[in-house]
């Protein structure tokens, strides 16, 4: 009906679908609150901020690779094997050097960063230079990473981290902001710029919109898709060392969902599907958008199963949504 | 004379190249090496139990095959498997108490009601994929937490039990003639595809939509009901093996068919299907799904650790998608983007 005024009609849709996710936010939020009036306290928005942190900072990751006309299925496992391997470092190193806790930190966090930089190697090398294809390179990486966690941990949580490590990324506050919020700020700080001002990052939108051109124009796609999973890689290792800090210990189990929470967060957030659009703010709501629907829900006592069935409703949902913005534009 | 040796020889040459040769080669050489590593792999009960089994994943392979040939992929095939499980064995647990003399009918209502759930979910994916164009990734992906959400909060992770001991003897103990009884049920309904895929007009309308949407689309074929048969075939497979498997485990389980989702397309993939559609031969599927059912137990003969199998099969998977990119980009030659 709007349509047919014409070009603003247009506009005035475009801004229907663009303020359509912080009204839903916000409604969603209202009710919740009315629901049970502890998720409105200040302590539980603390703790919103704090969980969503993580999950923002993971769509951004994956809205990377999404940006390039590619998805990361294997996100979930690789945060639970790089959190099973860097507490066996960390555990065992203390074994043999119990006062040592700084140096075992610092070696658990490179450990981490290079089995990230490993596995965004292999995941960017099989897709750009090998040319298979996303979506069967990242689910074997998904089987790959599952095996690795649940055999190198047995099965079972690893235990015996240093306090401190808890303390420094996840209890602490700087300026009255939760580590882990600092953490998440800093974060996307980087990848605003790298995605805006450098050529590397622009590049990834080119290829994503139109690799052929790209490769016309004269850009090494093979490299920079290179690099847009060796990014995501490793921002999956920061949120897997940051969520095995908060923890306090290693949980080959970690990663279960958020596979499937951070596609969600990036795709209800904005970010397409088809490559070539994304924006850090699309992750930022996105993230806090599911953190809410699953806060409010546990706080609510929804039954677990009965909260992947609405995660799997609200996908779909923001596929549609998704759908029709691509109809309008 | 010398002409058709010529012919021959060139015909055995292109048969030594091609990926049939190959995945068979791979097949018997991982079957040598498992049976010099552990004389027990080479039992009669083993082989018996290597048919048994590769029959469920055979099955959804061939479902997924089915999907990867359009253009498509199904992510939710293992919560399908899962909710036709709890389906069946409620339905059937529920007729079987109140009418204990009439199992016929129990099975029968049992059966039905478990294909026809799994086929609910297949038609709605191909429902939302069709109709809104979206991506098969996300639409699968999110059924998937849907239909496994519902089955494991219909179960409470609890198994079923009691349903008639008939359904499990039938569909997973009988022999005949040496081998499972549900061996021939395979191969008959592997042949049906066959059939299907091969010489009706919505089969080879699959390969067309897959090889080019747009061109089956102008050239008249309705695509967006033969994409919705497409993934409805797809859940229904995925909800026979479900069935099968319940009876096999004598009960109806929520948590069935996680392996399933990437066992499947691993297994599709090993057997040449291409990514992206248009390819796919259901006979080379089956043998691919053979590879890793003797994979996963010969190494259970090994006694390494199940985890460490998934490993393994999410190598094989990309190692067969890259060597068969390198294998293509030596005969094209140059560089392609997609």
């Amino acid at each position: 009906m709007i349509k047919q005024i014409g070009l603003s009609g247009v506009k005035v849709n475009i801004l229907i679908m663009n303020s359509l996710l912080p009204i839903t936010l916000v409604l969603i939020y209202t009710g919740f609150a009315i629901a049970e009036p502890k998720f409105a306290s200040l302590e539980n928005l603390y703790n919103i901020l704090r969980q969503s942190s993580y999950l923002i900072m993971l769509a951004t990751a994956q809205m990377i690779v999404l940006i390039t006309r590619g998805f990361d299925l294997s996100v979930g496992s690789v945060i639970s094997m790089i959190s099973v391997s860097i507490s066996l470092v960390m555990v065992r190193f203390l074994q043999q050097n119990p006062y040592a806790v700084v140096w075992a930190i610092g070696l658990g966090c490179l450990m981490g960063l290079i089995v990230g930089l490993a596995v965004g190697s292999f995941n960017g090398a099989c897709i750009s230079f090998l040319g298979v294809n996303p979506f069967v390179t990242t689910l074997g990486m998904l089987g790959i990473g599952e095996g690795f966690a649940t055999t190198l941990s047995g099965g079972f949580p690893i235990s015996g981290l240093p306090n401190i490590l808890t303390y420094i990324l996840s209890k602490s506050y700087v300026l009255g902001i939760p580590a882990p919020v600092i953490l998440c700020m800093a974060v996307l700080t980087v990848i605003y710029f790298i995605l805006n001002h450098t050529i590397l990052g622009r590049s990834f939108y080119i290829i994503g919109s139109n690799r052929k051109a790209a490769y016309v124009a004269g850009l090494s796609t093979r490299f920079n898709l290179f690099f847009a999973y060796v990014l995501c890689s490793l921002i999956t290792a920061i949120v897997a060392i940051s969520l095995t800090a908060r923890l306090g210990s290693g949980e080959p189990a970690l990663g279960g969902g958020l596979m499937m929470q951070s596609l969600m967060a990036a795709i209800i957030g904005g970010v397409s599907l088809n490559g070539g659009q994304g924006h850090i703010l699309h992750c930022v709501i996105g993230g806090l958008f599911v953190t809410v629907l699953s806060n409010g829900m546990n706080m609510t006592n929804v039954d677990s199963y009965i909260q992947m069935i609405v995660l799997g409703i609200a996908l779909i949902a923001a596929v549609f949504v998704d759908g029709y913005r691509r109809r309008i534009r | 004379m010398s002409k058709k040796v010529i012919v021959h020889s060139i015909k055995f040459q292109k048969f030594i190249s091609s990926e049939l040769f190959a995945i068979t080669a791979f097949l018997v050489g991982i079957s040598i090496f498992f049976g010099m590593y552990e004389p027990k792999f080479l039992n009669v009960t083993n082989w018996y139990n290597i048919f048994r089994s590769s029959c469920y994943l055979i099955l959804v392979a061939s479902g997924q095959m089915v999907a990867l040939i359009i253009g498509g992929f199904d992510l939710s095939v293992g919560s399908v498997m899962a909710l036709t499980s709890f389906t069946t064995a409620t339905i059937m647990v529920k007729i079987y108490n109140s009418l204990p003399n009439l199992v016929v009918l129990s099975l029968a209502g049992g059966m039905i009601t478990g294909i026809l759930s799994g086929m609910a979910v297949g038609f709605v994916n191909g429902l939302c994929i069709a109709i809104l164009n979206v991506s098969p990734f996300i639409v699968t992906l999110g059924t998937m937490s849907l239909v496994s959400g519902i089955a494991l909060y219909a179960t409470t992770g609890i198994p079923i039990y009691g349903m008639p001991n008939i359904f499990n003897r039938i569909l997973s103990t009988e022999r005949l003639f040496m081998l499972p009884a549900l061996f021939y049920l395979t191969a008959g309904i592997i042949a049906l595809i066959w059939v299907f895929l091969r010489l009706t007009k919505t089969g080879r309308y699959f390969y067309a939509i897959g090889g080019n949407i747009h061109a089956a689309h102008v050239s008249g074929i309705s695509v967006k009901y033969i994409i919705i048969i497409a993934y409805t075939l797809c859940s229904l497979m995925a909800s026979l093996s479900g069935i099968f498997l319940t009876a096999r485990l004598n009960s109806g389980e929520a948590t069935m068919g996680a392996p399933f989702m990437l066992n499947s397309i691993a297994a599709a993939v090993l057997g040449g299907v291409r990514i992206g559609g248009g390819v796919g031969h259901i006979e080379w599927v089956v043998i691919g799904a053979l590879i890793i059912t003797v994979l996963s137990n010969g190494m259970n003969l090994m006694r390494i650790e199940s985890k460490i199998q998934t490993i393994f099969v999410g190598l094989l998977l990309i190692g067969a998608v890259a060597l068969e990119r390198l294998r293509r980009r030596g005969i094209y030659g140059g560089t392609d983007h997609q």
